[in-house]
């Protein structure tokens, strides 16, 4: 796609950024559809929200299967939650210092004659321009990953509710691959250290990359983003959050939910 | 008993397959996998397409089975009607397992 019109598809909007608190994983689920459906709506501009996570957990791709993808007994037995957002994908394991996440909540005529494919690298390309400022070799690998010369370094995931794109990305920033490897099925059979090192090859996280903090990286991301777009504070407001509240009752945080793929 | 097979998409995401026979027919079928699907609720009409499915089905005429049943509109990322069916088939050639 042209530059001139990617810049225009971003630039007609006046974009607000939700900043990163520490939330609980399935409240960060549940915020995602509640966002999703106010710019749907036209209630809210579009967002750029970045993800707080406040403790360890799994989280699964929208068709994934849980017996498939989770250890369970070594998941309780490092206190690790599981949870299912609504976008496809695959499963990550979580750690609240070792992931960057951010979602992009948009209308969905932003990317208006664009194949689904095509839409997640648009949504990705000024992540992986900020990264290269920040030093980093990335590129965008399709369908839905952010890669490097030093390794992979994350993946995106979209959904589309009432007239609005989601489109969440996590990156790595520093991995406990053996935790990883005991919790994920991922090449379970692996567990010996070469597969942890072969693990270790394959993936780049960002503080090995950059050496940078993680809020130092945030905080750039964002400033690069504002940069190019414009970026205004925005606002989570109570009934807000009332409204993610009530969604984790009813659906995310229900056994049914989670385990909708047993 | 039942029966488990997957099957990676050079370049796209892995489909996964899970089901029991009865009477030669697939049943109690469950479809998961790392693809992306919209909407997301076709998945069901996917795996309803696999429910009660000949197990000595060919894979072209399985491969059909699922492609019909999928509304126009559908996007299937990552994954496809023949891609499940190969996982279909390499579940039965690895045959019924304990559980």
């Amino acid at each position: 796609m042209a530059e001139r019109d990617t810049l225009d598809r971003w630039r007609q909007y006046d974009w607000q950024l939700i900043a990163a608190e520490p939330t609980e994983p399935h409240m960060n689920l549940a915020l995602d559809e509640v966002l999703t459906l106010q710019v749907g709506q036209g209630l809210r501009p579009p967002t750029l929200r970045i993800w707080g996570w406040s403790r360890r957990c799994i989280v699964l791709g929208r068709f994934q299967s849980v017996r498939n993808e989770v250890d369970e007994a070594n998941a309780a037995k490092h206190e690790v939650q599981l949870i299912r957002r609504i976008s496809g994908g695959g499963a990550m394991f979580i750690e609240p210092e070792g992931a960057i996440t951010w979602s992009i909540y948009a209308p969905e005529e932003m990317v208006k004659g664009m194949s689904f494919a095509d839409s997640y690298a648009f949504f990705d390309g000024w992540a992986v321009d900020a990264l290269r400022e920040l030093g980093v070799d990335a590129w965008y690998e399709p369908l839905n990953d952010i890669t490097s010369s030093g390794g992979k370094i994350g993946g995106a995931a979209q959904a589309r509710r009432g007239g609005a794109v989601l489109h969440h990305t996590t990156m790595a920033y520093q991995m406990n691959i053996p935790l990883m490897l005991e919790v994920l099925r991922i090449g379970q059979e692996k567990l010996s250290d070469k597969g942890i090192k072969s693990a270790e090859k394959r993936v780049g996280p960002l503080r090995q990359q950059t050496e940078l903090p993680r809020d130092v990286i945030i905080e750039k991301m964002v400033d690069f983003f504002r940069d190019r777009y414009g970026l205004e504070s925005g606002v989570l407001g109570s009934e807000d959050i009332a409204e993610a509240e009530a969604l984790v009752r009813d659906r995310f945080g229900t056994r049914d939910w989670v385990y909708f793929l047993p | 008993m039942f029966y488990k097979g997957a099957y990676k998409t050079p370049g796209g995401k892995l489909v996964g397959v899970r089901f029991t026979q009865r009477d030669g027919l697939l049943s109690e079928v469950e479809v998961h996998g790392d693809f992306f699907l919209y909407p997301e609720d076709v998945l069901q009409t996917i795996t309803a397409a696999l429910e009660g499915a000949p197990a000595d089905l060919e894979d072209v005429a399985l491969t059909n089975r699922i492609a019909e049943a999928i509304p126009d509109g559908t996007e299937w990322l990552g994954a496809s009607p023949d891609a499940l069916a190969t996982a279909v088939r390499r579940a039965l050639e690895g045959g019924p397992i304990d559980g």
